[in-house]
């Protein structure tokens, strides 16, 4: 029969959807590896290729790394989410909440082990705040994780004592010194722990993703949710289980910011669900669910951090918020050229 | 494990909805690992019965024993815990993962959450490997065709030990080559202890694949034989249409018009080449059952869908977008009339005036006391029953609802009404309000197309009739007294088309 | 034929829409909360701290007329606040004397006070269009846009002013619209714009076709363009509207404060959202008012104020919100299931 021969020849739709799959598999590398060269050549009139003061240097390197731990922390667990088609606004907040209530512990003489998973509690009963909200109470994933945004960002500004936060600064004085130790001290190759914990966290979160049954059910769910429920996953559960697991690296995130700041900043997460959804979108996870890749999540993350480090060498600070606006919307048009979103009902 | 003869067994079964006896006292068995045929006209039955297999909708009374146990699904989940799988339509597979994945979909065997791949893993896998082994179990499904989607679909109901597989239409949206190879895997399952029940209105099918048939219609069972048993298709399509007879049909007195509208070369992914005219004044019915193309026809015409071909609405060129169509004189009663037909938490005021705001407005600001008169003169020339303009529509009867959406479409002033299954779900009385409205309009010089799978509707009001079978024009004739039904329903199920036995005009 | 059955009486509640009772059902929680906070709080029923309960907020009421529009259909406007801000800027920016300083934030275009207004108000409506483009034509979620260009719009202040403000070489009559009073009150005339913007607002809503295409989009789109309704337009012309009332917004406040901050209206756009989500309009669409909104807004100012009069500290702000509009959601919900029966 002629029809076997038929099927083997692929339609032009075929072979530029086969096109379409390589591009979007690469794009990512090119884009950070454009970004890394821009930023290496643009200074070199003024310094040495990979000497003091350049992108490249190892100073430079190690800063970037540094900086980038809490977005290294959480975009993975963030991704997941994303994959099963909700989202968290509130990181940000769950993750300056977290950062204000480790402090907290650690002036107060906790040890780094008591205040360590005592902070970690409070990110899963974040998280499990938002499940609940938006899975039991079925409020719509933007609004409830607003509304939790507010909610823990009040809590945070409102249990930081005086002389805690950022703004009100005499903490820096009875802070305990060992406090940075997670997030500054050098470790290997001049990273510190948390960098290396970030690393772990990003190995697990790729293996869940590909490799266990949480990753499987949130591209069901995100996919094809009435496929899933018929198969007889239950949603509710599987999602709440997704939030809790963003609130649980929130906080990590926040213990890592604490650490490296030396004290609680009821305001230091803020914008980090922006970078989180920069990262996602660039790393090619489509808005509807269903696909996305943790591992590409990270090079977004790590293009992400190139731009705002790579920037603050080049160009005033006050040039930051409009680059990571710029950013979001390049990331959002490449992403909508790229990712084919499932068609409308 | 010794199982029954009988994988299910139907006693008595009775659906009632508010206006209308669905499935009337149908009892009848279907024999395990066989497959069993189920055909009807629209409205026998057929879809409500298979709602009530796979728990979608409560049954009235009666009993249905699975594998010698009595069966009562309250959610299609539950069904197809219990045993039975559904393909529909819509395909059911999660686009982003692979076929393996698909097929072990909610029985996955893991150990601390990672998924192990175990020797019952890998036997639902090969399920995939026995029935079509050009499938892969790594490749995504995104990457596979329609037809390759379906195959999973039945692998995977296999892979869950599904006892019964019902098949709704599964052929509406695949080519020839493709039909092939699912027929070749439908008759293997049965070596797979699964029954089958497949449900077609390509009557040629059931003779290629069936090893039974139920002929339902009017919602009561008719017969169940196996195909073996009968003759030929024409006995299958007099088992499916009985005695009715048919209303009347009053020929137009006048000649008919000039064409309003000239379709010609009309294609798009599911159309092909069709062409046709419609007169000024003249009610066009376009009858075909499911699958055969009547609603992809309506919206390409609208514009509501692309396509190629040309498309001549009073002597100009039709742009392709429904506002652009309003404009020029048409109007859409669509197919789904709570989805896409009606704004349901709005009021019928909020409802009706939609298509023709600039009749009730000014400048852009609404006159609000014109826009609740003529509410008001739509709920009386219609008679929906309602005792104000600001009932919300979600709480009007289906008859009602579509009055509205009638009304609203009548506001339109358009020339040419397109009215796709205009009487779906509606009771008798509201039905023959309808049909009285359209013969109004015809007679006061606007065009109707009517797209319609039920035939007593067509040849109630039609004056000219277009058979539709699988996106293809297949036949045309005019109304009139002695119309060959059993012909009618030869050509809409595949049937070839043979010479003038119609008494039709033109074929095209 | 069936008949539906008529409602058994015809008493005011059973008589008025859904949305009406919403609203009336917020005046009411309105009305509680007001007289609980009277009970606690000191002094809060006397005639000023009223007034102040509208006057404060005017510009939060004003971003959220779009807000609302835009919430109907489905879609969501965050890029307010940094809108109000990118236009303060520019505006100031635009009208400062040319070359007239060594210091670079004390100079500026010079042009003339009516064009670097309209010139500002021409940038809101470019960071309207980006949002259109997205949103409208090629289907991209609203929140994700929105705070995309809500970064660009602020961090074109932030350049503008290199993170600080221009404050220098305004012309006296750059002042004037955000300084004037109504006579014989303290009530700035911005107050005033904002009554007359809502008025006008709730007159399109109610009366006009634009209006009803809103909630058409909101209640059933897919309807809305087969009844012939051009969806992505109309969202368009949304978008720009609320990037206009945005613009307006700046320009008052630049010309209140004769500043151009570029740390102005940050969080605006959520208290935007929240007033309207207080008023009873649905993310689920095609449902709400800008009355609602309104209500929604004098419900927040006399939390928050009833908070500040308690002597809280203003770090209260976001809890409360996050705790009332969480509150919010739930009794509505509550209320129209208990009407629905």
């Amino acid at each position: 029969m002629n029809n076997a021969r038929q099927e083997r020849v692929l339609s032009p739709f075929e072979r530029s959807s086969a096109m379409r799959a390589n591009v979007k598999k690469l794009y990512i590398y090119v884009v950070l590896v454009l970004i890394v060269m821009v930023f290496s050549v643009v200074k070199l009139g003024q310094v040495e290729m990979f000497g003091r003061g350049h992108f490249l240097s190892p100073d430079s390197i190690i800063n970037l790394l540094r900086a980038a731990v809490p977005i290294l922390t959480l975009s993975g667990a963030f991704t997941l989410l994303m994959i099963s088609g909700y989202i968290d606004l509130s990181v940000g907040s769950a993750m300056s909440l977290s950062a204000v209530v480790f402090a907290l512990m650690i002036l107060n003489g906790f040890p780094f082990f008591l205040a360590l998973p005592v902070t970690l509690v409070l990110g899963i009963a974040c998280g499990f705040v938002n499940g609940f909200l938006v899975m039991r109470l079925r409020i719509t994933p933007v609004i409830a994780t607003l509304v939790t945004l507010n909610l823990f960002k009040g809590i945070a500004l409102l249990i930081v004592p005086d002389g805690m936060s950022a703004i009100k600064g005499s903490a820096l004085k009875r802070m305990p010194a060992w406090i940075n130790d997670y997030a500054r001290q050098e470790v290997l190759l001049g990273l510190p722990w948390a960098f290396y914990v970030a690393v772990a966290v990003i190995v697990v979160l790729v293996v869940v993703q590909r490799r266990t049954i949480l990753g499987k059910y949130a591209a069901a769910i995100g996919g094809n949710r009435t496929a899933a429920e018929l198969s007889g996953i239950n949603s509710l559960k599987w999602i709440v289980l997704l939030y809790i697991i963003v609130g649980l690296f929130a906080a990590l995130a926040g213990v890592a910011r604490a650490s490296y700041m030396s004290l609680g900043d009821p305001l230091s997460g803020d914008g980090m669900e922006l970078d989180c959804i920069i990262a996602v979108l660039l790393g090619g996870t489509a808005f509807s669910g269903g696909e996305g890749w943790v591992s590409k999540t990270v090079v977004g993350a790590i293009i992400i951090m190139c731009v705002t480090t790579g920037l603050m060498t080049v160009i005033p600070s006050f040039w930051q918020i409009f680059a990571k606006g710029s950013v979001l919307i390049a990331a959002v048009a490449l992403n909508h050229l790229l990712v084919r979103e499932k068609a409308p009902a | 494990m010794s199982q029954t003869e009988n994988v299910l067994e139907i006693r008595d079964l009775v659906k009632d909805f508010p206006a209308v006896r669905a499935v009337n006292h149908v009892s009848f068995d279907i024999k395990r690992n066989t497959i069993h045929c189920l055909v009807g006209e629209n409205g026998a039955g057929k879809s409500t019965l298979i709602k009530i297999l796979t728990g979608a909708t409560p049954r009235s009374s009666g009993k249905i024993v699975l594998n010698g146990r009595e069966f009562t699904p309250h959610s299609p989940k539950e069904a197809k815990q219990k045993g039975i799988s559904t393909l529909f339509q819509e395909l059911n597979v999660v686009d982003q993962l692979t076929v393996a994945e698909n097929l072990t979909l909610g029985m996955e065997d893991t150990r601390f959450g990672f998924l192990r791949r175990t020797d019952k893993i890998a036997a639902m896998v090969d399920v995939m490997n026995s029935l079509e082994p050009s499938i892969h179990p790594k490749m995504l499904v995104s990457s596979l065709s329609v037809a390759r989607k379906q195959i999973v679909e039945i692998a995977k109901a296999v892979a869950s030990e599904s006892d019964i597989i019902i098949m709704d239409e599964p052929t509406a949206a695949i080519s020839e080559g493709e039909i092939a190879r699912l027929f070749k895997i439908v008759k293997a399952l049965r070596e797979k202890n699964v029954t089958v029940i497949y449900i077609s209105h390509r009557l040629d099918e059931i003779f290629e694949l069936g090893d039974f048939v139920t002929v339902m219609r009017d919602g009561r069972h008719i017969d169940t034989k196996p195909v073996s048993e009968i003759r030929d298709r024409s006995e299958l399509i007099h088992m499916m249409i009985g005695k009715t007879v048919f209303e009347q049909y009053t020929p137009k007195q006048e000649a008919c018009k000039d064409p309003i509208l000239r379709v010609r070369n009309l294609s798009n992914h599911k159309l092909h080449d069709i062409s046709f005219d419609v007169h000024e004044g003249e009610i066009v019915g376009f009858y075909g059952l499911v699958g055969a193309g009547k609603t992809e026809l309506a919206r390409a015409i609208y514009g509501a869908d692309a396509h190629e071909g040309e498309i001549t609405f009073k002597d100009r060129r039709l742009p392709a977008s429904p506002d652009k169509a309003i404009e020029a004189g048409i109007a859409l009663v669509p197919e789904e009339r709570r989805s896409q037909g009606l704004f349901t938490i709005l009021t019928i005021r909020g409802n009706v005036p939609v298509m023709n705001m600039k009749k009730i407005s000014r400048g852009g600001f609404v006159n609000a006391s014109q826009e609740r008169a003529v509410t008001q003169q739509y709920i009386d020339k219609l008679r929906i029953a309602t005792s104000s303009t600001e009932k919300e529509a979600s709480k009007l009867s289906g008859g009602n609802q579509q009055k509205v959406v009638f009304s609203k479409c009548l506001f339109a002033d358009a020339d040419l009404l397109m009215l796709d299954e205009p009487t779906r779900g509606i009771d008798v009385g509201a039905k023959s309000e309808i049909y009285g409205i359209v013969r109004r309009l015809s007679e006061e010089g606007k065009s109707i197309m009517i797209f319609s799978s039920e035939l007593h509707e067509i040849m109630n009001i039609c004056d000219t009739i277009y058979l539709l079978f699988d996106g293809h024009l297949k036949s045309s004739l005019r109304n009139g007294c002695d119309i060959d039904n059993e012909k009618i329903l030869h050509i809409v199920t595949g049937g070839e088309v043979t010479g003038g036995d119609l008494t039709g005009a033109e074929t095209t | 034929m069936s008949a539906d059955v008529p409602s058994a009486r015809k008493t005011f509640a059973a008589g008025m829409s859904n949305e009406s009772f919403l609203t009336v059902f917020m005046i009411g929680v309105l009305v509680v909360l007001f007289a609980v906070a009277c009970l606690f709080v000191p002094n809060f029923y006397l005639l000023q701290n009223i007034i102040n309960l509208f006057a404060n907020y005017w510009f939060v009421i004003i971003l959220g007329i779009g807000v609302t529009f835009l919430l109907i259909t489905g879609n969501f406007d965050m890029s307010v606040g940094g809108v109000v801000a990118m236009t303060g800027v520019l505006a100031v920016y635009f009208c400062q004397g040319y070359n007239v300083s060594q210091n670079a934030l004390a100079n500026g275009l010079g042009l003339p006070y009516g064009a670097a207004v309209a010139l500002a108000l021409v940038g809101a409506l470019g960071i309207g269009a980006i949002n259109a483009f997205f949103i409208a034509r090629l289907r991209v979620p609203s929140i994700i846009v929105t705070l995309g260009t809500m970064m660009i719009a602020r961090g074109i202040a932030q350049v503008v002013t290199r993170g600080a403000q221009r404050n220098t070489s305004l012309p006296d009559v750059f002042g004037v619209v955000g300084n004037t009073f109504i006579p014989g009150t303290s009530i700035k005339v911005a107050v005033l714009i904002m009554i007359v913007l809502v008025a006008a607002a709730f007159l399109v809503e109610k009366k006009t076709v634009a209006g009803r295409r809103t909630y058409l989009i909101g209640a059933n789109a897919v309807a809305a363009r087969l009844s012939g309704v051009k969806v992505g337009r109309h969202l368009a012309l949304l978008y720009m509207v609320s990037a206009l009332l945005a613009g307006i917004t700046g320009i008052l406040l630049a010309s209140e404060f004769k500043a151009g901050l570029s740390g102005r209206a940050t969080g605006y756009e959520f208290d935007a959202l929240v007033i309207a989500l207080l008023g009873g309009v649905s993310i689920a669409g095609g449902f709400g008012s800008v009355l609602g909104m309104f209500v929604g807004a004098i419900i927040l100012a006399v939390v928050t104020s009833s908070a500040t009069g308690l002597l809280l500290s203003p770090d209260w702000q976001f809890t409360l919100k996050g705790i009332v509009t969480f509150l919010a959601i739930l009794a509505q919900r509550f209320a129209l299931d208990k009407r629905k029966g």
